[in-house]
């Protein structure tokens, strides 16, 4: 049997192999995210364990440690030395920039640094640091130069010292890649830095070096007595431990996304398998018949279908394996010459569960995926080796009525559940039992629609095949082809659909959260961005000049408003001993202690209008008027039309209040008109702008935030378009990642549709001669096969975009329900796209075949055999 | 009968076989085909000059391996020559381009084949419009329905290959092949996949197509009773022209094989086959 299966799968070789490349993929995707959280987790270890450089020992606890312990390590017997590490921030200034750096301690000995000089010195005095090089670029300096390091006083107030730079290092092993890189200064100034912030000197771990000769388990014994409640273990052995503990969630919750994605590609392998194995055994059935006529049984004709597929698996899923390897390794040798070469080794570590799983997944699906033409097989009968090979005929599409049935009601049951789950999330308000419904409806109702699909797809594919076939006989001929397989073509395009379905499903999700996002953001901030300094104790401060210059230039920008500001004295009211507020007319007259301030913010209404979301926000801001917030007129006892009088170093202005009941307002602000408020303090601070951005785009929001942070001011940056641009990247980078993990089952599946049409074409050679033989060009034929092509792929993809596009509907109803309104989106660009895809790769797919199927010259229709 | 002839040719002979006074639909000059190279190669037709008449329904005849089937390959355009001329009416074949050779397919030739080789999709009055609708052109229904009452075929129309007989699929092969009025139709051996009854039937068909519809029909056949029906015999042994018979009857197709076969020596396939078919 062995001999004969080996044969037959010599003879088909070609049709094999296009299967094959289908599990290939799948099984290389696999190997190549297990071999990803395997570098996860080893590049956590290596980056820890570079830490302890060349230690011997690693004395750690959960405690703390004192400089008197790494003493009495040190006074240990067979130890040479000892470092107590330390990991101190300091805030470093260069240029405009403060940067917040990690600063470790120089050691005692040169074999316990893990970062090494590229240039220059090692510090020494108290004045020196040696510095990252990019943190050196970044602070504009050199070796020789001086910066500034922010110190706290006893008052807590921010001093600048200068520090040389002594020195440029650079971390290898990457020890501290993970927290930007490592500055280093001289251990004695760093306790004296550390003592000054925090009072204590304490330490997480010592690392200890061993004296020449000293035998690692005796000293380790020696510690552990000396250092009660420690532990003492090897560098590897302590980050491994570490390791584990940090990323041990990390990695797995990596390999269960990505290989949820593994496993639709996969499916969609299995899918692209069971098509071809149909026609295989529907091509074979003369051969197939003839053994059952020579004597083999059900069972043996059977079991040789399943070992074709399992010879199959195991060749496919190997070459599967090397392919992720090679793939994995290329990328690491890729990425060794990028920015990120020093957190990466330099070769893929390769296990077992690399090479097992893969295999094991992949020969698992393909014999799966063969059972039913396994079936099929046994079903021919012997007599079937005596009749004429017929040409090929129609496939009476005869799925079964239960198979109908339970897909219906799973239907049925799956989008009832998914209706239910966005109820849920809109009325009822319960975004995760309405997500928990919806996932469970969803992935039902998918199951349904795929099962179902031998049932109404070839119908659709009729209906788009009548459409198709007004333009002329090629197509009316492509349209006819697809529909005399309905069966294959159903599972081809099936294929198609779950890719495409799940692609525009997570992009409707992502065009909905946003423009629902935007909608309820534009509500909740009245600005797109606005900047404010923060000011101290005593009251608002100016933007720093070079922050108003950034903001000016940024590009994007529409409008700036400069609103002024000033803490005046609320008139009529006093702030009793209790905190709370009292009014004058009991009598009390104010001192300059229990008087009340306010910010009030003096705006020029047409200015603010222009950069206002929604200008009615300010429309009764006018002379002689003044805005009070609701709850601060309730405080206050101010009712509209009451007279305030507020004073400042200028004078007092008396304003007629106007409460904003509104509920939002700019901030827990008054707003006067700025002429007003001029009146009442010539010199108001300038704190804040105000920027209204062109439509769309978002670009002046990092710049902003750019120019902000070089200059280290304490200045916020919010508003509407400062939110919507941290979520979009967010958005856009979650569903870039899962499109492109989604993209391995669309190929799969256009690989099916080439395959498909590559079996047809067997088929059909005695029939394509005939076509070439009354008249038909070869460039017809190969259009012929073009539409067919198009027609299966575009099928596939259209009803996947309206499935994608419903279920990523009802997901953004479950989920985002809870937040507000939810506006549900088409995101055009990307159905237009994928829809264009499709139909180009129905095309292409169609080049390879229609090469074979023009090949043979038209005499082979005229031949008898 | 006694007005068939018999006339065995040699070298000599002048090119342009038979001498009817019809006009010649499809001719071939000095037409040659051989396969492979050196020793292995094999003259399957060897400079052949033929002439067939426009209304007439001629017979190639010819033992296995006799260069009928090539012959015709070469007349339809389905082939190249290696050397020598073919031309259906004034069109030279030999030297055009495959696009070329499949619009004049498309145009001017109708074909019936041994596997009737419809389109198993399409209905059999789809199948039967397809050479039309490939043109480009509109059914001439006249001529349509002329054709399917002619070749009974009437009642079956809107079945597919599938759900018709062996006999009635050739029918509708036939109508295919005549929808477009070609200068001329080659049948394939039409008849070899049928009972002789729908054989005769099919044979009776293509004769009445001639008679009746002024159709030009060459048929490739190695069976002496589908010979018969023809107006004319043109035999073939070893890529020649080896004789010809007019007007012809079972009886005397067999007498011009045998005389073949007296003069070439046995040749084989040819007797089992032609008695075959004639006991059956």
């Amino acid at each position: 049997m062995l001999r004969l299966t080996l044969a037959q799968m010599r003879r088909s070789i070609g049709r094999l192999s296009a299967a094959g490349v289908a599990i290939v993929i799948g099984t290389a995707f696999v190997a190549a995210t297990l071999l990803g959280g395997n570098l996860i987790t080893r590049s956590a270890f290596d980056a820890i364990s570079a830490q302890y450089a060349r230690a011997d020992l690693v004395v750690s606890t959960s405690a703390t440690f004192t400089p008197q312990t790494v003493d009495t390590i040190r006074s240990t017997a067979g130890v040479a030395q000892a470092s107590g590490m330390v990991q101190s921030w300091q805030g470093l200034v260069g240029g405009d920039r403060t940067i917040f750096q990690q600063v470790i301690p120089t050691t005692p000995d040169p074999r316990l640094m893990p970062l090494v000089l590229s240039k220059g010195a090692w510090p020494t005095g108290a004045d020196q640091i040696a510095l990252p090089p990019d943190v050196a670029t970044r602070l504009s300096v050199g070796v020789g130069d001086t910066i500034g390091l922010q110190t706290h006083g006893s008052d807590s107030e921010t001093q600048t010292r200068r520090l040389t730079v002594t020195g440029l290092v650079d971390d290898p092993r990457n020890a501290y890649g993970g927290g930007g890189g490592a500055a280093v200064m001289d251990v004695t100034a760093l306790d004296a830095l550390q003592k000054a912030d925090g009072g204590e000197l304490t330490y997480r771990e010592i690392t200890v070096l061993l004296a020449d000769g000293a035998s690692l388990p005796s000293v380790t014994a020696a510690l552990r007595d000396a250092v009660p409640h420690a532990s003492v273990v090897t560098p590897d052995e302590h980050a491994q431990a570490v390791a584990q503990r940090l990323s041990g969630g990390q990695d797995l919750f990596f390999l269960i996304f990505v290989l949820t994605f593994a496993a639709i590609a996969l499916l969609v392998a299995g899918l692209v398998i069971t098509n071809t194995f149909q026609v295989l055994v529907a091509q074979r059935t003369r051969t197939l018949a003839l053994l059952r006529a020579v004597g083999a049984n059900k069972r043996q004709v059977g079991a040789g279908v399943l070992l074709e597929a399992g010879i199959l698996g195991v060749v496919s899923s190997l070459i599967g394996v090397v392919l992720g390897c090679g793939l994995g390794q290329l990328a690491l040798t890729i990425a060794g010459h990028t920015s990120a070469a020093a957190f990466l080794p330099h070769s893929i570590s390769v296990t077992w569960a690399v090479v097992v799983i893969p295999l094991l997944v992949g020969v698992a699906v393909t014999v799966l995926a063969s059972l039913v033409p396994a079936r099929v097989a046994t079903r021919v009968a012997p007599l079937a080796a005596l009749r004429p090979a017929d040409g090929p005929t129609l496939e009476k599409g005869s799925a079964g009525r239960v198979r109908l049935v339970l897909s219906v009601l799973v239907m049925v049951l799956g989008f009832g559940l998914l209706a239910l789950g966005a109820a849920l999330g809109t009325v009822g308000g319960d975004a995760q039992m309405g997500l928990l419904a919806g996932i469970a409806g969803g992935a039902l109702s998918f199951v349904g629609v795929a099962v179902s699909a031998v049932f109404w797809m070839p119908r659709v594919t009729s209906w788009s095949g009548r459409l198709v076939g007004l333009s002329g006989p090629t197509a009316r001929l492509a349209s006819a082809n697809t529909l005399r397989n309905p069966r294959r073509t159903a599972a081809t395009s099936t294929a198609l659909l779950i890719g495409v379905t799940l692609v525009a499903m997570m992009s409707t999700g992502a065009a909905s959260a946003r423009t629902s996002l935007t909608a309820q953001l534009d509500q909740q901030f009245p600005i797109d961005v606005a900047v404010d300094a923060l000011g101290d104790a005593n009251g608002a401060a100016d933007l720093p000049a070079n922050v108003v210059t950034a903001v000016n230039q940024a590009s994007g920008v529409r409008a700036v408003a400069r609103p002024k500001s000033a803490s005046l004295v609320v008139g009529g009211i006093y702030a009793a001993a209790d905190g709370s507020i009292g009014l004058t007319g009991d009598g009390t007259v104010p001192t300059p202690q229990n008087q009340v301030s306010t910010p009030v913010v003096g705006i020029d209404p047409a200015q603010a209008k222009a950069v206002l979301n929604d200008p009615s926000l300010v429309k009764d801001v006018e002379a002689g008027s003044v805005v009070v917030p609701s709850f601060q007129a309730y405080q206050w006892h101010l009712t509209d039309g009451s007279r305030l009088t507020l004073t400042g170093p200028t004078g007092p202005v008396t304003l007629t209040v106007v409460v904003d009941d509104g509920g939002h307002g700019i901030g827990s602000v008054l707003l006067v008109d700025q002429a007003d408020l001029l009146r009442a303090d010539a010199h108001p601070a300038q704190s804040s702008m105000w920027v209204a951005l062109a439509p769309g785009d978002l670009s002046a929001v990092s710049a902003i935030q750019d120019a902000v942070g070089d200059t280290g001011a304490p200045v916020t940056v919010q508003g509407a378009a400062v939110e919507r641009a941290s979520y979009e990247t967010v958005i856009d980078t979650a569903l870039g990642i899962v499109v492109g993990l989604l993209g391995v089952a669309v190929v799969i599946a256009l690989i099916g549709v080439a395959n498909t049409l590559s079996l047809s074409v067997l088929e059909r050679r005695r029939e394509s001669a005939t076509l070439r033989a009354i008249g038909v060009t070869r460039g017809q034929l190969r259009w012929m096969l073009a539409v067919e092509g198009m027609l299966i792929a575009g099928v596939g993809a259209v009803l996947g975009i309206v499935l994608g596009l419903v279920y990523g509907w009802a997901g953004s109803l479950a989920g985002l329900g809870v937040m507000g309104p939810v506006v549900l989106s088409v995101p055009w660009r990307d159905i237009v796209l994928a829809a264009v895809i499709a139909l180009v790769a129905g095309l292409v797919a169609s080049v390879a075949p229609g090469r074979s199927a023009v090949r043979p010259s038209p005499v082979a229709a005229l031949a008898t055999e | 009968m006694d007005t068939t002839v018999f006339v065995p040719l040699d070298e000599g002979t002048d090119p342009t076989v038979g001498g009817h006074a019809g006009v010649a639909a499809v001719r071939a000059r000095k037409l040659a085909k051989t396969y492979g190279r050196g020793a292995a190669q094999v003259r399957a037709l060897d400079a052949v000059d033929v002439d067939f008449e426009a209304g007439r329904f001629t017979a190639i005849m010819g033992p296995s391996g006799s260069g009928k089937s090539t012959l015709m390959h070469l007349l339809a355009g389905l082939d190249s020559a290696t050397s020598g001329q073919a031309f259906i009416g004034r069109t030279e074949l030999t030297g055009l381009g495959d696009k070329e050779l499949t619009l004049l397919r498309r145009d001017r030739v109708g074909f019936v084949f041994q596997q009737f080789n419809l389109l198993p999709m399409f209905t059999a009055e789809q199948n039967i419009m397809l050479p039309v609708e490939l043109a480009g052109g509109t059914v001439d229904g006249e001529w349509f329905a002329t054709l399917t009452r002619t070749l009974g075929i009437e009642d079956r129309l809107e079945h597919r290959p599938a759900e018709m007989s062996g006999g009635q699929q050739q029918r509708v092969a036939i109508a295919r092949a005549l929808i477009a009025r070609p200068d001329v139709v080659f049948a394939d051996e039409p008849t070899g996949n049928l009972d002789s009854r729908a054989g005769a039937q099919v044979l009776s068909f293509l004769r009445r197509s001639v008679r009746e519809l002024g159709r030009t029909i060459i048929m490739v056949t190695h069976d002496p009773a589908a010979a018969a029906y023809a107006d004319r015999v043109i035999l073939l042994a070893d890529g020649r022209i080896a004789g010809e018979i007019t007007d012809p009857t079972p009886e005397a197709v067999l007498a011009g094989l045998d005389a073949l076969r007296s003069l070439e020596g046995p040749v084989d396939g040819l007797d089992g086959d032609a008695t075959s078919q004639a006991g059956a």
